[in-house]
């Protein structure tokens, strides 16, 4: 785990750099840099987490990108609002990580340590070649996910959190 | 003749992919095979041709859950080549650091993999809804290990700072004070860890085992010791390709290792504790009996309660440790290559992790030799699971493979591991 220091939100960009498109969430991270707003904290996830329970707790708004498959229309995004509803199964299979992010979320809702608010951006790759970099359709995206991240961070903190993030339910482009 | 064929496709809850035939006929267990189909990495051959210096970052990089253990042995066999001793406060700064891996990796297994199967939940996330308190602690547990990894390591995953000699840097004493803290914390949560498992309910089950383990005159084991067994091996880790035999099995991408005299031997928390219990400290041995967990324990069901002993003592340890050190003058002793072999030994959580190199004069590495502890179970693994089924066939389907998955589940098995063995033959004509 490394990043800024904690604040009342929060963006994960989980993945490892070494491993083609898993490394789209420190991808994201990298491009957010300079560009959060204030109150906004930015960590990368290479793989332990069920560290992430402990860093989002007590958060007002949590954001995390991950890599997903299938290997089937790389760049696809998909918004999920994760605060009250599971990842779908269609999601939470072949994780990288010993507890993926669907395992993660769902140990810590029965923790009640969920953040009030988290929104999961999963982007549809098709390599993981140890030492490759992005695929170029996964590459093509970097920039629209940290664009929409930032206008998600944005909104919400002009509400305070007190509205939680705009489209509850999935969305995909 | 009646023949029934149960199939585990995907074995849940282990580290790795891998998966269960079980082959029934007549009412009898005909054949057990545990498939390991992670698909080979090929590490051993990827080492060759690299420099001794760089072996350590590219075995850390062979497991995220047991990094540590690949190092420990890497840097014990190239020490034993180069004729470094390790000792004082870099010896100590080790077993700190495998005091960490233990913790993190028991504590996971623990209450995430292995709890579900005796408390009747599919996994820890249903687990967690009634068992809230037992998640919570051996989430804090794995961050307090993690925390040493990361101090003494560099990082938690694939960590970058154990050296040949020594380490790149080591800490002062006063960046172990964030630490302490957590540390007896992480005493009484191991603790009331292990009278919360002792509550479980074990099912009937001995197994002759011949255990393996290291033993230390001086300490528990983990970075050193000789290599001995509870049908009077005692060997020098030098000495263990003698003793053991590496083996395919067509139906596996990881070897199996056999005691060549006596076939499957069982390595991992059991072991270590049925060999080395008189090397924990009085207060620990109290707790142990404390819960009814026997000096020699043979029913795999119940290794659930030496791993949380076990991470009892490493808390402790790593307390114990941190009190008595000393920032050493330098990090790392000078290491000059020279042409020769050497081997190494240590106790990963999983259990004994031997590696043997051949470096040439300039410390290029010309052969490596890996053997993972899951290898080396792999043989018992079956054996149990044919234990258990023999006894389960007459349950509904379900229960029966839910039977063999925790007879597989109770020695931890980390299929990642042991799926870097694979010899590549090519015949040109």
């Amino acid at each position: 785990m490394t990043g800024d220091s904690r604040t009342g939100f929060l963006v994960i960009g989980v993945g490892n750099s070494d491993r083609g498109d898993d490394g789209i969430g420190p991808a994201v991270i990298s491009r957010l840099r300079g560009r959060l707003p204030a109150g906004v904290s930015a960590i990368e996830c290479r793989g332990d987490m069920l560290e992430l329970i402990d860093e989002w707790k007590g958060l007002t708004g949590v954001v995390v990108i991950d890599a997903m498959a299938p290997r089937s229309r790389a760049g696809r995004i998909e918004r999920l609002d994760l605060s009250s509803a599971s990842l779908p199964a269609e999601f939470a299979r072949h994780s990288t990580h010993t507890f993926g992010l669907a395992q993660t979320v769902e140990i810590a809702r029965s923790l009640n340590r969920l953040p009030r608010h988290l929104i999961a951006y999963l982007i549809k790759s098709e390599r993981f070649d140890i030492g490759a970099p992005l695929s170029p359709a996964v590459a093509a995206v970097v920039d629209t996910v940290a664009d929409r991240v930032l206008a998600e961070l944005f909104r919400l903190l002009a509400t305070g959190g007190a509205e939680g993030f705009p489209g509850i339910g999935g969305a995909a482009e | 003749m009646p023949t029934k064929t149960v199939k585990v496709d995907y074995i849940a809850r282990v580290e790795g992919e891998s998966s269960l035939k079980l082959k029934i006929r007549d009412g009898l267990v005909e054949d057990v095979r545990l498939s390991i189909f992670e698909p080979p990495r090929f590490f051993e051959a990827l080492l060759r041709g690299r420099k001794f210096s760089e072996v350590l970052d590219i075995v850390a990089r062979i497991c995220g859950i047991c990094p540590i253990a690949y190092q420990m042995s890497a840097v014990a066999a190239i020490e034993n080549l180069l004729g470094i001793e390790v000792d004082g406060p870099i010896h100590a700064l080790r077993r700190l650091l495998y005091c960490g891996e233990w913790i993190e990796s028991h504590s996971l297994h623990i209450a995430m993999l292995h709890a579900p199967d005796f408390l009747g939940y599919p996994d820890a996330m249903a687990m967690a809804r009634d068992h809230g308190d037992a998640v919570q602690r051996a989430l804090a547990l794995k961050k307090t290990g993690n925390a040493l990894l990361r101090l003494l390591g560099g990082r938690e995953i694939h960590p970058v700072n154990v050296r040949v000699g020594g380490f790149y840097r080591v800490p002062s004493r006063a960046e172990f004070e964030p630490i302490v803290e957590p540390l007896k914390q992480a005493c009484d949560l191991a603790i009331q860890t292990l009278r919360w498992v002792a509550t479980f309910p074990f099912p009937d089950c001995t197994r002759d085992y011949e255990f393996v383990a290291l033993r230390h005159p001086d300490e528990y084991p983990m970075n050193r010791g000789r290599i001995v067994s509870s049908a009077g091996l005692d060997i020098a880790p030098a000495e263990y390709e003698t003793e053991f035999l590496e083996r395919q099995v067509p139906y596996s991408t990881a070897l199996h290792s056999v005691l060549k005299q006596r076939g499957a031997y069982l390595v991992g928390p059991m072991a270590r504790y049925a060999l080395n219990r008189g090397r924990l400290p009085p207060d620990i041995c109290a707790l142990a009996d404390e819960v009814g967990l026997e000096p020699v324990c043979r029913n795999p069901f119940r290794s659930i309660l030496v791993r949380a002993v076990e991470v009892i003592f490493a808390c402790g340890e790593a307390l114990r440790l941190i009190e008595n050190y000393k920032r050493p003058a330098r990090p790392f002793e000078p290491a000059e290559p020279r042409a020769g072999v050497g081997y190494g030994c240590t106790e990963a959580p999983r259990g004994i992790l031997y590696h043997r190199y051949r470096l040439d004069a300039e410390g290029t590495i010309e052969a490596a030799s890996l053997v993972p502890p899951t290898s080396q179970n792999q043989g018992i693994i079956e054996e149990d699971v044919r234990q258990v089924a023999a006894a389960s066939l007459d349950l509904p389907e379900d229960a029966l493979q839910a039977a063999c998955e925790q007879s597989i589940r109770n020695h931890d098995p980390c299929i990642s591991c042991a799926a870097h063995f694979l010899t590549l033959h090519v015949d040109r004509t």
